[in-house]
């Protein structure tokens, strides 16, 4: 309905017109009972007649009078303002049929509701730019000119050469092996067991980290073709976090032009980074407090997120209940 | 297949196994776990036909044949300190054609129903152990999927049974002991039942009237 604020009308002077209107109504439906009615018994017939005269001349006289006061106030109020500020929507809201489809009440929700998306968008653009997750060699807002024409070359390697950074890797820790595939494309596929613990499926694109995946030991990683399966999550909640601490360390570590110091530094290495990382103890205890403190590298060293791994140290049945509350 | 602990409720005191079984279970809702079905286990006892022993003149060995509806497809054979066959169903009827060997030991059938939660990645299954038609006792079963190595994850699993057995919590099970990096297997599940059930079995009836 029409809101209160500035619609140009005088309400109250709407309100006494309504009323007006009634009493018109009433004193016109007294005229017709009184002709309905007819005479009334007096004595003699003039009597009779002079009496329904004056009767019915007081009510046209009434009707009259109702009349002229409805006049009166409908040019007090005034007319609605012409201006819509809400243009076609604002005539939304005179549609008499508000139940069956409150078409008004639901646009004002939604349009309430995108604005409020708006906002929450741009703040979260803001808190996530800081952390910039792009992993290409170039850097934003490099104008084209400027950009090297040439693809990067750590993107173009020869297979071989991926073969032997893995299988170095592999030599470097007795109790972690790795399986490189190749089922689809150029693209490798590791699938790296730890002790007895868990199995690591990492998807490359040539010497980059491109997806991973924690499964349980006694999970099936494979599809029932035979290949390796890498897109089922693991049926346990811990490898899930697992698989969300090593992804977070996998897109944390970046090092466009040399992928190969990445991959060292997601494994369990004594870094070339600068910062002098004390080596780890060899994996020994799969159970899912220790798993994010012994467990190497993999979410140990992700600095993006030391206080959780405080956390889960030092609380370890409780952060298992929280975790799985859904 | 995790890492299993097999232990047994003491019924309380002035209670009946079914009150127990429902204490249990209200205290496992109430930390949040979820009703995901029934489950049972039971167990046949077979003994070596007296026929087959012949001049070595040892002592009948014992049988246990029982099936877990963890694994439907599954039969477990499995002999007191000896090893353990996992056969398909039709190892039943199997059973029966060698009658010549082994016997059933009569009113043997021993069995163990209940309800089983999920709570994250613990599974539990709570369950009334019956011989014929009297309630016996309470099994408590506390499986945890991701690991399957027993040694290293027992103190969460004491951790996680401490939480809702309170003072009842069972000590690390034999079969833990024997082998301290060996995956772990539902073979080793199995003879944590028989163990429950030959206990079970030499205990006397429980007293207290009107178990049912």
């Amino acid at each position: 309905m029409a809101d209160v604020l500035s619609v140009g009308v005088n309400l109250e002077a709407f309100a006494q017109a309504i009323s007006a209107i009634q009493a018109l109504r009433s004193s016109v439906s007294r005229v017709f009972d009184c002709l309905k009615d007819g005479m009334r018994n007096k004595e003699t017939l003039e009597g009779r007649e002079k009496a329904f005269i004056a009767h019915f001349q007081d009510n046209l006289h009434s009707v009259n009078r109702d009349l002229n006061e409805l006049e009166r106030l409908s040019n007090l109020v005034g007319k609605p303002s012409e201006n819509h500020p809400l243009h076609n929507s604002g005539l939304l809201s005179l549609d008499p049929v508000q139940d069956k489809t409150p078409l008004y009440s639901q646009l004002l929700q939604a349009y309430k509701w995108s604005n409020k998306l708006q906002y929450h968008a741009g703040l979260a653009s803001g808190l996530l730019n800081q952390q910039s997750l792009k992993r290409s060699a170039n850097q934003m807002g490099v104008s084209a000119k400027r950009r090297p024409k040439a693809q990067p070359t750590t993107l173009v390697l020869p297979p071989q050469y991926v073969d032997d950074v893995i299988s170095r890797i592999d030599r470097m820790f007795p109790e972690m092996s790795i399986h490189l595939s190749r089922p689809n494309g150029t693209s490798a596929m590791l699938l790296v067991t730890l002790g007895k613990v868990l199995k690591v499926i990492v998807v490359m694109r040539s010497l980059f980290i491109d997806r991973t995946i924690v499964k349980g030991y006694n999970e099936n990683v494979y599809t029932e073709d035979g290949k390796l399966d890498i897109w089922s999550k693991s049926n346990y909640q811990v490898f899930q976090k697992v698989t969300d601490h090593a992804t977070t360390a996998l897109l944390h570590y970046q090092l466009p032009q040399m992928p190969d110091v990445v991959v060292r530094s997601f494994m369990p290495c004594t870094p070339p980074l600068p910062i002098p990382v004390p080596r780890q103890p060899p994996i020994r205890s799969p159970s899912p407090v220790a798993v994010p403190l012994d467990f190497p590298a993999n979410s140990l060293r992700d600095p993006a997120s030391p206080h959780h791994h405080r956390r889960l140290a030092s609380a370890p049945l409780p952060v298992l209940a929280t975790t799985g509350v859904r | 297949m995790g890492v299993t602990c097999v232990s047994q409720m003491p019924v309380a005191e002035g209670k009946s196994v079914q009150q127990t079984v429902e204490l249990l279970t209200r205290k496992l809702e109430m930390l949040g776990a979820e009703k995901q079905g029934t489950f049972c286990v039971d167990c046949e006892t077979y003994h070596t036909a007296a026929s087959t022993l012949g001049s070595q003149g040892q002592a009948g060995k014992l049988m246990y044949v029982m099936h877990n509806s963890e694994y439907p497809l599954s039969c477990f054979a499995l002999f007191e300190n000896g090893p353990c066959l996992i056969a398909d169903t039709n190892f039943d009827v199997l059973m029966v054609k060698l009658k010549g060997f082994f016997q059933s030991a009569k009113a043997s059938k021993i069995e163990t129903r209940g309800t089983r939660y999920q709570y994250c990645d613990f599974l539990v299954k709570v369950g009334t152990v019956t011989m014929g038609p009297s309630a016996r006792g309470i099994s408590v079963e506390v499986e945890y999927g991701p690991c399957v190595v027993a040694s290293d994850c027992w103190n969460l699993l004491l951790e996680f049974l401490q939480s809702f057995l309170g003072s009842h919590t069972p000590g690390a099970p034999a079969v833990f002991g024997n082998r301290h990096d060996a995956v772990y297997g539902p073979a080793d599940t199995m003879a944590q039942y028989m163990e429950l059930f030959n206990k079970i079995r030499k205990q006397q009836q429980v007293p207290v009237a009107g178990i049912r």
